[in-house]
């Protein structure tokens, strides 16, 4: 049932009581499964995944077909001369309102699993790892829009876990219009990270950045929307990008701190990065 | 599994540093397509469409059947893709490759998604009886750029397409022949199209329109865009690979919102062409016995 959102003119909140740019409540956490290589937990508002990360590791497993998609650099004789990356991704029956019975082989989730090992594959110093495999497996737990961008998000984290070189955070957030896609009108707000009664009744985009820049690395837009307001979306998308990445690297700032200052961490080891919670 | 054979680094080399020089292969501009060609078979709904040496073919089709029960209301539209081992040695029977799982979503968002074809008007009788509408998309050879010929294939085949006249007294439903009486159009809403745009350089600052098969697979990375005449986005898809400055995407719109526009000017204009072809004047010069000498 689609939920009216025209009372969003009258005092310019929307129906969770946001204001245009504000995002939802991000919780994250990182390591935590303590088998895993690197693993992650990410809230978006209601929309709740986990990632679990193993590898680099040697590919045995690699062809083995059907496990999902990946996307790897260029490939020499004998052996590929970067890791694969190949995602995974795992929805709960029990994640969104009405419980329905996924095939395996759904279109959209392989799309989704395409979408993200490939954006990976590209940040990833994915050369220094000659012949391996680093396996992203993503489980949704809870949906409540933003599906994508919260999967990209949990991911980066998780791979900051496992110690993958990478060039930045990727990092995506969703912004959608407040008005329909016939409607011409100028004064349409965009609005930043959206909840699935939004998603259903707005036009709407997932962008992911690579951290500090304003480099696109996913933009991915499925409904209709004028070719004019997209400029307005992707800025504003952008912004809430940076925030994102501002809460990633604090999440990672403060599981840092304490583990250094629980002793997690050998004294003298070096660290790459300088903690300073 | 089969893959497609890589191109060598010494033609890897080549195509990259033509590209940093404003040099493309076959010596086209950088926002250039290759030569589109359309044509109709002589059925209705058969569209076959060329793009320089990528070929596919789209075919139309529909039955009456039960519609689904939670969409009492709503025809069924329904878009397959396939690959054949024909146009390119690394598809397989049976098995989709990623590219196909990704052409046939972009399509199916393009087409499907943005409502192009009111599934309403296919509704018979509520509840019971709907059309089910069928596009089968074939590639007959692949050299590139297959989303955007089959794209351009499947719009033209449904608007090209005519279903059977029905008709409605009391409980009983009539489908004529086309005998009986004309098939009628689709009650098509609009035309959507994709352009697709391939990047390439350290940050992805060379942008192509039209890739062949040898420019895609050297590309870092792409985005495809679908629009209507009217400005309207249906989709855009820019699925990973390396990141590219924002502006050069607003860009690419840009483009192919002018690109869209000739894609639908030029189907009209072949729709308009074979109508005229097939019409032979009305049914008197129809039921004429008179043959041409």
């Amino acid at each position: 049932m689609p939920l009216d959102t025209s009372t969003y003119d009258l005092a310019l909140l929307r129906v969770d009581g946001r204001r245009w740019n504000e995002l939802r409540r991000l919780h994250g956490q990182i390591r935590t499964q303590a088998a895993a290589d690197g693993s992650s937990y990410l809230e978006m508002g209601n929309t709740k995944v986990m990632c679990v990360i193993a590898g680099p590791s040697e590919d045995a497993g690699r062809r083995r077909a059907g496990m999902g998609v990946s996307a790897s650099g260029s490939t020499a004789p004998g052996g590929s001369a970067a890791a694969d990356v190949v995602v995974s991704i795992v929805v709960g029956g029990f994640s969104s309102v009405d419980r329905k019975r996924r095939a395996r082989g759904d279109k959209r989730i392989q799309e989704l699993q395409a979408t993200i090992a490939k954006a990976l594959a590209s940040n990833l110093h994915v050369h220094l790892y000659p012949r391996s495999t680093i396996s992203i497996s993503l489980h949704v737990l809870s949906q409540d829009g933003s599906l994508l961008a919260a999967l990209i998000n949990a991911a980066t984290l998780a791979l900051v876990d496992a110690g993958v070189p990478m060039t930045d955070y990727l990092v995506a957030c969703t912004a959608g219009s407040t008005s329909t896609h016939s409607a011409g009108d100028e004064g349409a707000d965009p609005l930043v990270d959206l909840n699935t009664q939004e998603e259903q009744e707005l036009p709407f985009l997932t962008l992911a950045t690579l951290g500090a820049t304003d480099k696109v690395a996913v933009l991915v837009c499925e409904t209709r929307v004028q070719v004019s307001r997209l400029e307005g979306m992707m800025a504003s998308a952008a912004d809430a990008c940076k925030g994102v990445r501002k809460f990633l690297d604090q999440v990672v700032r403060e599981k840092g701190h304490k583990m250094v200052t629980e002793g997690a961490i050998e004294k003298g080891a070096s660290m790459a990065m300088d903690i300073d919670v | 599994m089969p893959r497609e054979a890589e191109p060598s680094l010494n033609e890897r080399a080549f195509v990259t540093q033509a590209l940093q020089e404003g040099q493309r292969l076959d010596g086209r501009a950088f926002d250039q397509f290759r030569k589109l060609d359309l044509r109709f078979g002589d059925q209705y709904g058969v569209a076959d469409v060329t793009l320089g040496k990528t070929r596919v073919l789209a075919k139309v089709s529909a039955e009456v059947t039960t519609p689904y029960i939670d969409r009492p209301f709503d025809g069924i539209f329904t878009i397959t893709t396939e690959l054949s081992p024909m146009a390119s040695p690394a598809f397989e029977v049976n098995r989709p490759t990623e590219t196909e799982v990704l052409l046939s979503r972009l399509i199916e968002k393009t087409v499907r998604r943005s409502n192009a074809l009111d599934l309403e008007s296919l509704c018979l009788i509520a509840g019971q009886k709907v059309w089910s509408v069928r596009v089968d998309l074939h590639v007959v050879s692949h050299d590139g750029n297959l989303i955007d010929a089959s794209c351009l294939a499947v719009v033209a085949a449904l608007r090209h397409f005519r279903k059977p006249d029905t008709s409605i007294e009391g409980d009983t439903l009539t489908i004529y022949t086309p005998a009986e009486r004309e098939p009628v159009p689709l009650s098509w809403l609009h035309s959507p199209f994709c352009v697709t745009f391939s990047f390439y350089g350290e940050n992805g600052e060379i942008m192509l329109a039209d890739a062949s098969l040898l420019e895609e697979q050297l590309r870092v990375s792409s985005c495809t865009i679908s629009l209507n005449k009217h400005g309207e986005i249906c989709q855009v898809a820019k699925l990973g690979g390396t990141a590219v400055e924002a502006i050069s995407l607003i860009q690419c719109a840009s483009a192919a919102v002018t690109k869209v526009k000739e894609f639908s000017t030029f189907v009209d204009q072949k729709l308009a062409d074979d109508s005229r072809r097939r019409d032979k004047g009305g049914l008197l010069a129809e039921l004429s016995a008179e043959n041409e000498r």
